[in-house]
């Protein structure tokens, strides 16, 4: 049943767009989100489905769409040098094999990302393309959201609709998205113009957010946690009554603390005495050693470079009672351990210019988002009051990932891809539409120039 | 159970999105605007509100 829902959904969506060639845009997103082809079983799983719905929303945008006013950004351009860069390392990699099947999902991340501002021409589109990111990424926290609140979960041991603990299902990957995915959600909470706008529609942000922040503490990840106290405090400079909003918010984390499982508790004090925790001593063992490699390689070892790391590392172990305390530290050694670390990642797969290129790529975002922001804040006409809170929504979903990304290998995570290249549409399509109309030729003017010749 | 809720509820909400969308004119193209509204010129003031020039 649950099969042939998901298979008929996906098949009625890619219908639709033969009337409206954009909902094939659409609908990649939601096939490369959910990647409802390992929900299903049978045909969806047989079907190249997301190779079919790239080249569905490619061909529709090429052949069918209107392409006045389509701009090519700097951003655009920067992902263009990024995938090349990444397409030539890939082919002089350290571990070939790991490395091509890293490249088999990366090109597509930076290719539909340099694509899909191309198609935000209106308004309405970059509404679309909020919502279906918000609702499709909503699926996944909804279901992880109601089993932490009913007590399941645990350190990797969230199910959600894919056994697999890869891409957006990794446990920390989703709770920094589920964190990223708030501003957007109040976003179009707060603008749509595709659901009637009222007490419904608050009311399933309110739910979705609520699911949003049960994420870390289902999956039992400290990143996640991080993610909500950096975004409580960001936020603070765009609500309105901040006192109320910290005391709420301060309430709101008092009264839950009761309710988190030990588990939790138990792992999250170890957010301050990391030394102590091994995957934490094993990640800067890890951070350390790449920071080494790239002396040696300043052009990266290619994608899963990390593998040829060995590494000793150490831990403290505290025994003996308050003022009798003995530090022993112990070393094992640790062979092939992934970076942890988007950063890192970056650095260690493709060196300096690389790390760079992403760097470059992820800070003109944040820096255009902000312009947007102050130059759209005081407009309040009905067409333009949604600009700021967007540019402001993005921005803060990006700070999120930062974050998030300090502490886990995702630097060509899709979903954040899809968020620059919605940065990228948004900043394009402001530029278009706050551009200059062209002067009015003056009456007369002809004349005056006539005459003084 | 809890997975085919959460897949129900968002999955509805996907259908009613793009369904409305397939038929929205605005999707191709923004709806025009209405012209700025052009500011008239005020009437110069005197410098000095209380001072009359006499002719």
């Amino acid at each position: 049943m649950l099969d042939l829902a998901i298979t008929g959904f996906t098949l009625a969506f890619l219908a639709l767009g033969l009337r409206q060639p954009f909902l094939w845009v659409l609908a990649y997103l939601y096939i490369d989100i959910l990647t409802p082809q390992k929900i299903s079983w049978s045909l969806l799983a047989s079907l190249p489905i997301s190779l079919i719905a790239f080249i569905l929303a490619f061909g529709g945008w090429l052949v069918l769409d209107d392409k006045r006013g389509t701009r090519f950004t700097l951003r655009q351009a920067l992902i263009v040098v990024l995938l090349a860069y990444c397409g030539i390392t890939t082919t002089i990699a350290e571990f070939p094999v790991e490395a091509a099947e890293k490249w088999s999902w990366v090109w597509k991340a930076l290719l539909f990302a340099i694509f899909l501002p191309l198609t935000l021409r209106t308004r309405l589109r970059i509404e679309a393309v909020v919502t279906v990111m918000v609702l499709t990424v909503g699926a996944i926290l909804i279901t992880g959201g109601i089993k932490t609140a009913a007590g399941g979960g645990g350190y990797g041991q969230l199910q959600t609709f894919v056994p697999d603990n890869a891409g957006i299902y990794e446990g920390s990957t989703l709770s920094t998205i589920a964190i990223a995915m708030v501003p957007l959600s109040w976003w179009v909470a707060r603008f749509t113009t595709i659901f009637p706008r009222g007490k419904l529609v608050t009311l399933f942000a309110a739910a979705l957010t609520f699911a949003a922040l049960l994420i870390p503490v289902g999956t039992q990840t400290r990143t996640g946690l991080l993610c909500i106290a950096l975004l409580v405090v960001l936020s603070l400079r765009s609500v309105k009554r901040r006192f109320l909003y910290l005391g709420l918010a301060g309430l709101v984390a008092v009264a839950a603390i009761p309710f988190l499982p030990a588990s939790y508790t138990k792992r999250m004090s170890t957010i301050e005495n990391h030394q102590s925790d091994q995957s934490a001593s094993t990640r800067v063992a890890v951070w350390m050693w790449t920071l080494d490699y790239v002396k040696d390689h300043p052009f990266g070892g290619g994608f899963d470079a990390y593998r040829s790391n060995r590494l000793l590392v150490p831990t403290v172990k505290a025994e003996g009672t308050d003022n009798n305390v003995t530090l022993t530290t112990e070393y094992h050694v640790e062979e092939g351990r992934a970076y942890h670390s988007a950063y890192f990642e970056m650095l260690g797969e493709q060196g300096y210019p690389g790390f760079a290129l992403w760097a470059w790529i992820q800070l003109l975002g944040v820096w255009q988002m902000e312009r947007l922001r102050r130059r759209w804040k005081d407009r309040k006409a009905a067409h333009q009051a949604w600009v700021a809170p967007l540019a402001n929504a993005l921005q803060l979903s990006q700070l999120v990932y930062f974050l998030g990304a300090l502490f886990i290998g995702i630097a060509f995570q899709p979903v954040m891809f899809m968020i620059i290249g919605l940065q990228c549409g948004l900043w394009s399509y402001c530029r278009r539409i706050d551009a200059p109309a062209p002067r009015p030729v003056l009456p007369g003017a002809s004349q005056l120039r006539t005459s003084a010749t | 159970m809890v997975d085919y809720f959460a897949l129900a509820l968002s999955h509805g909400l996907l259908v009613l999105a793009v369904w409305h969308l397939a038929w929205r004119r605005d999707l191709d193209e923004d709806p025009a605007q209405p012209e700025p509204e052009t500011v008239e010129p005020a009437e110069p003031r005197p410098s000095q509100p209380g001072l009359r020039i006499r002719a």
